[in-house]
């Protein structure tokens, strides 16, 4: 029994074609995914009652449209969720909230990117008038999104815990070392640490390597009780906790915790409610959008105590291929590409089923998915069974 | 418009004033740095909101600070993202942290200094930028410490 008021299970999982180029229809990055991941599960449209989507650019399909595109006879329960949620994987949590609570039996999420929508690096026109919450900060070149952001909680970061850039720098080459592994993953080349140090800045001490790959690409999932899992076509694989966080003075820049926001809260919560504990955790799936983000996340799950990042991840072999973590063994968005959270649920999922291939983590039986930043965190356990 | 007007225009985005902030850019406007303190927890908070962060009491004073700060972190633009910045690149954004209150922090540009001069924990004071017919509050080095 887990912590939730019905079991469920993670059912299906399925990808779409992940490019660097082109322009894919979206409408048919999402078909291909979702069809892939109702196959993977021994479903059809027709057995699904729910759809949610996470979203934040306007090219991707509704959930209503993608209702219509695989036949959903009805839905009981639907939702497109703006870019407020943890990532992707904001979708996967709605989604089991609703089979949980009776209000779905099989659920669908999915998350739909293009190169073009998730690029935050536009020029802007000028001129504009704010009368929102960015007047605070647009108007002194806080811009491209969330990267000054990241670029002042990196410098603090090495400065409040005395370390070097080397350290995020083992996460960018870890990913590489997963993503070689992994057919899927755009970016497939081994990095050095040279490679790492000399990349340029995007904003000063934020690098080009401590960011993830945008790619067009889609990713979906699919939820249903883990009564009707064990009828299914896969390994049963259930959600043991979950729990969002936001940190207190909700805020990405002027929240109560600038180096962590609310990572450490939302892990607090979700182990005070799970069967198991950080120690138990055979593969870790951890967001990675920015370098520093997973370090976070690693000390905020308990990996490490808060402040000692630097030391546990050493010379980085404890989260590659045959570590004692292994961690993002994707490749991650650093390398997989930017599929935004849900990736990582598949990940841990087929990592937890034996399906992982030439990254399989021997005898993994229970995994963490942590997604998303700042006032914008959600994590889930995972265990077999 | 004709195109000299358009050409001196200053195309930085802009803060649109408020019934709950126009305290805070007027204040500005005449050079003074002006948060609201809470009547009930006595605490301040940025940015100006509806009711206090702290204890949700929705008495707040504006209040005038000292403008005295110390640098918290920061991060130097050099790139291009927008087309009203490209005269001022490479700037440096600081989150500048009050002397009266711990963790409460401002998000500013570091100015009249260089970018390879600027380092945490320095001390800051307030200075004001005029752009147009709004003033920013901006931050620089503090010539007495």
């Amino acid at each position: 029994m887990s912590s939730l008021s019905r079991d469920v299970a993670i059912a299906g999982l399925g990808y779409s074609a992940i490019s660097r180029a082109g322009t894919p229809d979206p409408r048919q990055l999402t078909f291909d995914a979702v069809s892939a991941a109702l196959r993977d599960a021994g479903l059809r449209g027709a057995d699904v009652d729910g759809i949610f989507e996470y979203k934040f650019g306007p090219d991707s399909p509704t959930a209503q449209e993608t209702a219509r595109m695989i036949g959903a006879p009805d839905l009981a329960a639907f939702a497109d969720i703006m870019a407020s949620g943890p990532s992707g994987l904001a979708s996967a949590l709605v989604g089991v909230m609703a089979v949980a609570s009776g209000v779905c039996e099989t659920v669908v999420v999915f998350r739909c990117l293009t190169r073009e929508a998730g690029y935050m690096g536009g020029v802007s026109e000028g001129g504009e008038r704010l009368a929102d919450q960015s007047q605070y900060l647009v108007p002194y070149g806080y811009l491209g999104g969330i990267i000054v952001d990241i670029a002042l909680a990196k410098r603090r970061w090495l400065a409040q815990y005395g370390r070097t850039e080397e350290d995020f720098g083992r996460l960018a080459i870890n990913a590489r070392r997963w993503s070689a592994l992994n057919p899927r993953a755009v970016l497939r080349d081994p990095l050095t640490m040279d490679d790492y140090l000399s990349s340029k800045t995007i904003a000063d001490p934020l690098r080009l390597l401590d960011c993830d790959y945008p790619v067009n690409g889609a990713v979906a999932t699919v939820i249903t009780t883990a009564e009707r899992a064990r009828d299914l076509a896969q390994p049963l694989v259930t959600v043991d906790s979950m729990s969002y966080g936001t940190g207190g003075e909700v805020d990405w820049v002027f929240g109560s915790d600038f180096l962590y926001g609310g990572t450490i809260p939302c892990a607090e919560r979700m182990w005070a409610r799970s069967s198991v504990t950080a120690a138990d955790v055979d593969v870790a799936q951890v967001y990675d959008g920015f370098t520093m983000v997973t370090a976070q996340w690693i000390e905020a799950l308990g990996f490490c105590g808060i402040g000692e990042f630097g030391d546990w991840i050493g010379d980085g072999s404890r989260i590659g291929p045959g570590g004692d973590l292994p961690m993002n063994t994707s490749g991650g968005q650093l390398a997989e590409g930017r599929l935004h959270g849900i990736s990582f649920l598949n990940e841990a999922v087929a990592q937890l089923r034996g399906q992982a291939d030439q990254r399989q983590v021997t005898g993994a039986e229970v995994a963490v998915v942590a997604s998303g930043l700042y006032p914008q965190c959600g994590a889930m356990v995972l265990t077999t069974g | 418009m004709t195109e000299t007007d358009v050409r001196s225009m200053d195309l930085r985005p802009r803060p649109e004033p408020n019934e709950t902030n126009a305290f805070f850019w007027d204040a500005a406007a005449g050079h003074q740095l002006v948060l609201q303190r809470c009547d009930a927890c006595s605490q301040f908070q940025y940015p100006p909101d509806v009711a206090c962060v702290h204890c949700q009491c929705t008495e707040l004073t504006p209040t005038e600070m000292s403008g005295r700060a110390t640098l918290y972190s920061y991060a130097v633009v050099d790139r291009l993202f927008h087309v009203g910045f490209a005269s001022v690149l490479p700037y440096v954004v600081g989150l500048a942290e009050l002397d009266e209150q711990a963790g409460l922090r401002m998000l500013t540009n570091i100015v009249d200094t260089r970018p390879e001069e600027v380092q945490i924990g320095m001390p800051l004071e307030v200075c004001f930028e005029d752009r147009g017919e709004i003033t920013l509050p901006q931050f620089r080095p503090r010539g007495d410490a």
